[in-house]
């Protein structure tokens, strides 16, 4: 089972959420997402006057994807990691950093956002998460109850036929 | 989206479609999406080259539904088979939970299917998973093609202790396409529910 690499939820998911919020306000993005290595999108949020977001799961899966290559290419060059990616467009930007070992922020902007500004408030953005995701436990295993193969099995027959 | 609410635990299960270059992989994740009910389907992301080769990856995450609470989702991906594009295949496999080796029928991919299955043990093996532990599925695909053959031939070269479920298929017309996701979805939920 892929799960998560963080378990994100409580007080930490609070304390996430207020950040991306102010993150989003100082820098007037139009969304940001947290999202793990694996690509799960941990927390969300998006300025009120913002347009319907494209599917985040599918955003989520290329960042991280994304991530992971360039990664494997930091490596190959001897780098222990390159920190962050900008991806500029005629109508919008796509930036992603680092938050620890563990997660990448991604800010999606208009061209009408200075890069600076976005660069400058995420950097201390992303301190204050790989804070916050540092003292994160793993998720408790789940456990599983005898009839979980029949269910499953019933419902992939209801889907796959 | 798959934000996580810890109270409502989600169950997320990799599923990855591996084999040689051209056996059909995308076009079994293709059939998947066209043929599933649309609510219970993200979108389709394919990572292809201009000749509709698949270049890093095609992912699409599928609803099973609610089981005893748990929101349980599978997310299907598929690998380039083109020898050159290994990197990419590795970093696939991370965190796999079930695979679907996708054979060609044709009687000149004989050899790479026989490769494909040594470069998918030697991948696992790099992230420290031995082929044997995890839920492994063989599709016998392009049974429709001339000259296409003969199944005990095709099982010799991957699968010669004969240890592997296996469905044949003729994935473009749909046919053995559901089968395999189920054999392999079945597998992989059981061995979930035994705590690994
Ligand atoms: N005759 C026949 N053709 C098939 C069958 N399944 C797939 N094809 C065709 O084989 C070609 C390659 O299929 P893909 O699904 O793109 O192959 P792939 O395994 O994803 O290839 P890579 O991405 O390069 O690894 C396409 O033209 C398909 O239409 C089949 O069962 N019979
Ligand atoms: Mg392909």
């Amino acid at each position: 089972m892929i799960e998560p690499s963080l378990a994100l939820y409580g007080d930490a998911f609070d304390q996430v959420e207020k950040h991306l919020g102010d993150l989003l306000e100082s820098t007037g993005v139009r969304y940001c997402l947290l999202v793990d290595r694996k690509g799960f999108v941990l927390s969300h949020k998006e300025a009120l006057w913002a347009p319907r977001p494209p599917a985040l799961d599918s955003v989520a899966t290329l960042v991280a994807s994304n991530a992971a290559a360039t990664a494997a290419l930091a490596n190959m060059l001897g780098e222990r990691t390159f920190s962050e990616q900008i991806h500029q467009g005629e109508q919008g930007t796509l930036y992603v950093e680092s938050v620890g070992d563990m997660a990448l922020i991604t800010l999606i902007f208009d061209s009408s956002v200075p890069l600076g500004r976005v660069k400058v408030h995420t950097k201390k953005t992303t301190l204050l998460l790989a804070d916050i995701l540092k003292d994160i436990k793993d998720v408790p295993a789940i456990e599983f109850d005898d009839d979980f193969g029949a269910n499953a099995a019933s419902l992939l027959d209801d889907l796959l036929g | 989206m798959s934000t996580i609410n810890f109270a409502a635990r989600e169950i997320n299960c990799k599923i990855v479609y591996y084999g040689p270059g051209m056996s059909g992989k995308t076009t079994n994740l293709k059939q998947v999406f066209a043929k599933v009910p649309e609510q219970l389907r993200g979108d389709m992301v394919s990572l292809a080259t201009e000749d509709e080769r698949t270049l890093f990856f095609d992912f699409m995450p599928l609803d099973l539904g609610t089981v005893q609470g748990f929101k349980t989702r599978f997310h299907l991906y598929t690998v380039p088979g083109q020898v050159f594009y290994n990197a990419s295949r590795k970093l696939i496999l991370r965190g796999v939970d079930g695979i679907v080796f996708v054979a060609d029928s044709a009687p000149n991919r004989l050899r790479a299917n026989a490769e494909s299955m040594r470069n998918l043990r030697e991948n696992l093996a790099e992230h420290g998973i031995d082929v044997k532990e995890v839920p492994l599925v063989l599709q016998i695909n392009k049974r429709d093609i001339e000259g296409a053959l003969p199944i005990e031939m095709i099982r010799a070269v991957i699968d010669p202790k004969k240890e592997l479920l296996w469905q044949e298929a003729v994935a473009d017309k749909g046919r053995g396409v559901f089968e395999t996701l189920k054999l392999v979805s079945r597998l992989v939920l059981e061995r979930l529910s035994k705590g690994e």
